[in-house]
């Protein structure tokens, strides 16, 4: 081995070589971009439970994918949420999108409300955006052609047509006892909607609508209209409205011992909570509603997740967790988050929510064609999938047994 | 250099328009929105001191109108502009002849004027017209010709325009004979009455006028947003909004309504930019107003600032 002195020109060779070397890990160390998601929704204001219910979701999406490894055809990429609270300002919605936009959103989900929906999606188009709808059921927010907005869960006509054919089957099944029904509706744009639907399709399946009954919410007394449905004998009581309007309904037409069958479309009171803490009233009513997969494995840990964190399970939740998990598969399967390659990504997704009772995904016009409501009913205090047998994990018991 | 405050605070305006952010100019928008409500209010309710809790009514008004004349009758929206108008003022004519022919004023008025906008609120839930509960959704069909903006400076220009129209009404009361006489049934009745001035007459047509300002912001709303239900048309809300704009800024003055929406809407942005945690901004919001009202009775423009007080001395 021979000694070479050091030179000049070897100091300055090891001296790039070390820094080099000391700037390697850093290199290496370095995280690509986080991508940034905009979550609007109305978290106060009257809408404020669901508004959040939505939020809490999209932030455990972001955690699972975060904690997976972030998006890995971007190098780990992180997802970053932008909180906005939209109130029940459509106006507000839209000032949210422009802010998020201009902090360097990808994407966004929202607006739980509808009103709020068309106005952020609008709004999000502009810079053309990609939004994930997570709840907000108005057939408009995908079919007034906006290329930009996706919804991977139902929309109200699905919805309400998925409930017809569930009366049908059940009616049919049963020998046909129930031939006359009365509709109580909420007023707005939810309610009065549905109601409508109803009245067209239900003659179609040999169901007489007797009466229709509009309320307005908040509405604190329902004796009235319960006596009005007393007078009337229906076989069956078909309610829409929301939670607070809901459960006094059901209240005064137990309390009044109205004996028709209840039947819900999109009942806001029923939830577990519902089933269980108020089991004197709740026991054997149905409803057709967004629910999650009972007999996905994955669902049984989900809810506990849940209960662990206090969180009541509904389906608000789980919509807000797929609709960022949806945006998260497009970025991963277009490995940028160039919105000129998400959107595509987008009306090519196959994403498919295992926690929900969904048939394939497959969008048209941004909407996901294998989204789907199911029939549930309490049974012992608790919410069962009764339809589509596919999904169910109880029988239905119908018509409601007498007394 | 305060004495040029109306100055710079119309070059602040027209200073968003230069800018890149739409952020920014969708909150200047909103802020010069909320004049503009603030300012239909105070034409009738700050000069003629008419109590209204109502006036989305004529808000909703012109929404709908501009709404419906668009997608059931193809009617160009520009043309919607001058008809609601024409309707708010109807509106507001015969809102006030039947009010104020029965001698209805005060908490009276302001019930009947509550009561006024939720029966449009339920009719627009129930008739077929206005779609129901379902609203009306306007076709996204972005040009100007068809009064939608793809870039909100233009949106912003034209509700800076319609509110200097409608500043241009409240200085016109200020200086007029008419704005005179509104003041003067304000401040005593009956002492308006014993010099001769009409006052159901005069009442009314302020209360048209206040209509179809009301009735502008309306039409510009529906533009701008594209859906309109009867909640977000006759909300309560957005009466609340109106006086309140007005009432903090300074009712019965030309500038209270730009100053309460400017006040106004720093608090509200700026809580809702810097705090995360939900419910924190309104509350913040709520606490201020609460300060505000307490120890500003006059609103802001009680503070009597220099161009205020010149007006002030030549009205005494």
């Amino acid at each position: 081995m021979t000694f070479r002195p050091t030179t000049r020109r070897s100091t300055l060779a090891a001296g790039a070589a070390a820094i080099a070397g000391l700037a390697m890990p850093t290199v290496l160390r370095a995280e690509p971009a986080a991508i940034k998601i905009g979550l609007i929704h109305p978290v106060t204001g009257p809408l404020a439970f669901s508004g959040n219910q939505c939020r809490i979701g999209g932030q455990m999406a972001i955690t699972d994918v975060n904690a997976a490894g972030g998006i890995k055809t971007m190098g780990g990429a992180k997802l970053e949420a932008l909180l906005g609270d939209s109130q029940l300002k459509p106006e507000l919605a839209a000032s949210l999108v422009d802010q998020f936009a201009e902090a360097g959103a990808a994407g966004f989900t929202g607006c739980y409300a509808s009103s709020l929906g068309l106005a952020a999606t609008q709004a999000a188009a502009k810079y053309g955006l990609p939004f994930s709808i997570d709840s907000g059921v108005a057939d408009s927010l995908t079919t007034r052609g906006l290329a930009n907005t996706f919804r991977l869960f139902p929309s109200a006509t699905v919805c309400v047509n998925g409930a017809v054919d569930e009366l049908a089957g059940l009616n049919k099944a049963a020998g046909g006892p129930v031939k006359t029904a009365v509709l109580v509706h909420e007023n707005s744009e939810f309610g009065t909607t549905t109601a409508a639907t109803l009245k067209e399709k239900l003659p179609a399946i040999g169901i007489k609508v007797l009466d229709v009954m509009p309320h307005a919410t908040p509405t604190r007394d329902f004796t009235n209209v319960v006596l009005r449905i007393k007078e009337q004998k229906p076989d069956l009581v078909i309610i829409s409205n929301y939670l607070n309007e809901y459960v006094l309904l059901i209240r005064t037409l137990k309390q009044q011992r109205v004996p028709s069958g209840i039947f819900s479309v999109f009942g806001g009171g029923f939830s577990l909570k519902f089933a269980k803490e108020q089991n004197d009233i709740s026991e054997d009513v149905l409803d057709f509603n967004n629910w999650q997969n009972p007999k996905a494995p994955t669902t049984a840990a989900f809810r506990k997740r849940l209960d662990a964190a206090g969180v009541a399970t509904t389906y608000e939740v789980f919509f807000g967790y797929y609709a960022v998990k949806l945006l998260a598969d497009a970025f991963g399967r277009a490995g940028t988050a160039d919105k000129a390659q998400v959107v595509p990504a987008l009306g090519a997704s196959t994403f498919y929510p295992d926690m929900l009772p969904y048939n394939p995904t497959k969008f048209v016009n941004g909407q996901n064609q294998g989204a789907q409501g199911v029939g549930l009913q309490v049974q012992h205090a608790d919410v069962k999938v009764v339809w589509p047998d596919q999904f169910a994990d109880a029988k239905a018991i119908f018509p409601r047994p007498k007394g | 250099m305060l004495k040029y405050w109306p100055v710079l605070l119309v070059v602040a305006a027209l200073l968003p328009l230069a800018s890149s952010s739409q952020f920014l100019v969708n909150l200047a928008m909103l802020t010069a929105f909320s004049a503009l409500l603030g300012q239909g209010w105070n034409i009738a309710c700050g000069f003629g001191g008419l109590t209204s809790f109502g006036h989305a009514v004529f808000f909703g008004i012109g929404a709908y109108a501009v709404a419906i004349m668009q997608t059931r009758f193809g009617i160009n929206p520009w043309f919607g502009l001058p008809a609601a108008a024409v309707l708010g003022a109807a509106a507001g004519a015969v809102l006030g002849a039947a009010a104020f022919r029965a001698g209805l004023r005060g908490s009276y008025f302001a019930l009947v004027t509550l009561a006024f906008a939720e029966v449009f609120r339920i009719l627009a839930n129930s008739l077929e017209i206005t779609k129901g509960g379902l609203g009306i959704l306007i076709p996204l069909h972005p040009a100007l010709a068809n009064f939608q903006f793809d870039d909100r400076r233009e949106a912003y220009a034209l509700v800076l325009a319609v509110l200097a129209v409608a500043m241009g009404v409240a200085a016109w009361l200020r200086r007029s004979r008419f704005g005179a006489r509104l003041v003067a049934v304000r401040e005593n009745e009956d002492a308006a009455a014993a010099l001769g001035i009409p006052l159901v007459r005069t009442k009314t047509q302020a209360l048209a006028l206040s209509g179809a300002v009301t009735a502008t912001a309306g039409v510009l709303y529906a533009q701008m947003f594209l859906y309109v239900d009867p909640s977000i048309a006759f909300g309560a809300d957005r009466s609340v909004e109106m006086l309140l704009v007005a009432m903090i800024g300074g009712a019965g003055t030309v500038w209270g309504p730009v100053l309460g929406a400017i006040v106004l809407h720093l608090i509200q942005d700026t809580a809702r930019l810097l705090i995360d945690t939900p419910g924190f901004a309104p509350m913040l919001y709520g606490a201020i107003l609460l300060v505000i009202i307490a120890f500003m009775p006059n609103g802001i423009a009680g503070l009597r600032l220099p161009a205020l007080r010149r007006n002030r001395v030549r009205d005494a």
